[in-house]
């Protein structure tokens, strides 16, 4: 029974607790207010971390689960705006929200401090009614804040993958190529391309229906992105092509990816969601850039392409790998 | 007793116990707190004075200018400013006087705290 009674005390004192995740960071090198606030917004249901000076906020600042910073403009070390600032240039998973202090009262001063990032903005001495009535209006922010970021990431997932295969975009896969492509420069190191194509894609949309067509598509899209290693990239190109990007391979890594490609593909009876199974066939054409130099992307894109070319133009059901052609502009500077 | 308390009295009572929801025994923490930062901070503002630091001076000034206001010290806060004032203009007469001014109005708040318990 004693027993009992405890759990019960401990429930209601959580049960007063504002919320779990609410802590603040106070930042003050004047140790009365810190304490005064620090006592204050405990009793309030805060977890309260403090730092006096700088240094010390900056480190906690970075925590990821930190909602709510109280920092003083004046401080040794970094002062509040340079705090500010330096706050949004990260791009945190989960909003802070700012409360600047400062006993100043000049109003060129609450814009400097408002532009270097902070949200809101109190003078000493503090009135803490005031400050309960602010941290309730920081509460919502950060709410609207936190909503905001998984919006902005659900959006920037969608704008980036291709909607019927769950594969990247064109889009997005131009953006890997660039950057794939300056660092395969960086380092020296071979960086392979390949497009693959349906054979039989429109006699299949003909004979099973475009349903059947679009979750062809699917299948094989699931089956290559299964076979490439964690670095390597797959998007859909057009209607039934699909570009693979594969760092570190040189020729004949990427000729060996392809026809392993070629091997998955044949042993394989794809769905039509008719009853009936298929089988597909591919043409694929790559490049890799080897040790050349002067990498351009739009090149290595039209060397692979060009391979695709002559795979089909040699019977189709084929993979060939062709060396790196730089494009006119690349040529002509040699 | 309200009229003197605003103007006489180095500590303004009523006020701050109205920040602090009326806790006295939180007050005397902060009281103890801040005594002993003032004589830190004093310490360094001498020493300031007699190497004409203005950078400390000011940024001393504006340490105790913060830390009187939040305490409710109105005189305090004053001489605080005044002694930031001096740093930020790099006058010493004015650092001079305001070191004064700090020295007195702290044994002034030590008396009367002293007289009330």
């Amino acid at each position: 029974m004693d027993h009992s009674k405890k759990e019960d005390s401990r429930s209601k004192i959580t049960n007063r607790l504002p919320k779990p995740a609410s802590s603040i960071l106070v930042a003050e090198d004047d140790r009365v207010t810190l304490n005064l606030l620090a006592k204050n917004l405990r009793s309030w249901g805060y977890e309260v971390l403090t730092a006096e000076n700088g240094q010390q906020a900056w480190k906690l600042l970075k925590r990821p689960n930190l909602q709510i910073a109280i920092l003083d403009w004046m401080m040794p070390g970094l002062e509040g705006p340079e705090l500010c600032h330096q706050l949004r240039q990260l791009s945190k998973p989960r909003y802070t929200y700012l409360i600047l202090l400062t006993s100043r009262d000049s109003s060129s001063d609450l814009i400097q401090g408002l532009e270097a990032g902070a949200d809101d903005y109190m003078t000493k001495p503090i009135n803490l009614m005031e400050l309960r009535a602010r941290l309730k209006t920081a509460q919502r922010i950060i709410e609207l804040e936190d909503n905001l970021i998984k919006v902005r990431k659900m959006l920037s997932r969608l704008a980036s993958t291709d909607s019927l295969t769950g594969v990247w975009n064109r889009r997005k896969f131009m953006r890997y190529l660039k950057e794939e492509f300056n660092r395969a420069q960086r380092e020296g190191r071979s960086l392979g391309v390949l497009m693959v194509d349906m054979d039989n894609f429109k006699e299949i949309n003909d004979r099973y229906g475009h349903p059947a067509g679009d979750l062809l598509l699917r299948q094989l899209a699931q089956l290559i992105r299964h076979s490439l290693r964690n670095y390597d990239r797959i998007a859909r190109y057009g209607g039934d092509e699909f570009i693979l990007l594969l760092p570190g391979s040189d020729n004949r890594g990427t000729q060996t990816v392809a026809d392993r490609l070629l091997h998955l593909v044949r042993q394989k009876k794809f769905r039509t969601g008719t009853g009936m199974t298929t089988a597909l066939n591919l043409s694929i054409g790559g490049t890799a850039t080897g040790s050349a130099r002067d990498l351009d992307p739009k090149s290595a894109v039209r060397t692979a392409d060009r391979a695709l070319y002559q795979a089909k133009k040699a019977g189709r059901g084929r993979a060939v790998v062709i060396d790196y052609e730089p494009g006119e502009k690349q040529a002509n500077k040699k | 007793m309200a009229a003197s308390e605003k103007s006489g009295h180095p500590i303004n009572r009523q006020e701050v116990l109205e920040r602090i929801g009326g806790d006295e025994s939180f007050l005397q923490e902060l009281l103890a707190i801040y005594r002993e930062e003032f004589e830190k901070k004093y310490a360094e503002l001498e020493k300031a004075v007699a190497e004409k630091d203005f950078k400390t001076i000011r940024e001393a000034g504006h340490y105790l200018k913060g830390a009187s206001a939040n305490l409710s010290l109105p005189a305090l806060r004053e001489a605080a400013w005044k002694m930031e004032q001096a740093g930020a203009s790099s006058d010493l007469k004015a650092a001079g006087e305001a070191l004064g001014s700090l020295k007195t109005e702290f044994r002034r708040l030590q008396e009367f705290l002293g007289s009330r318990s």
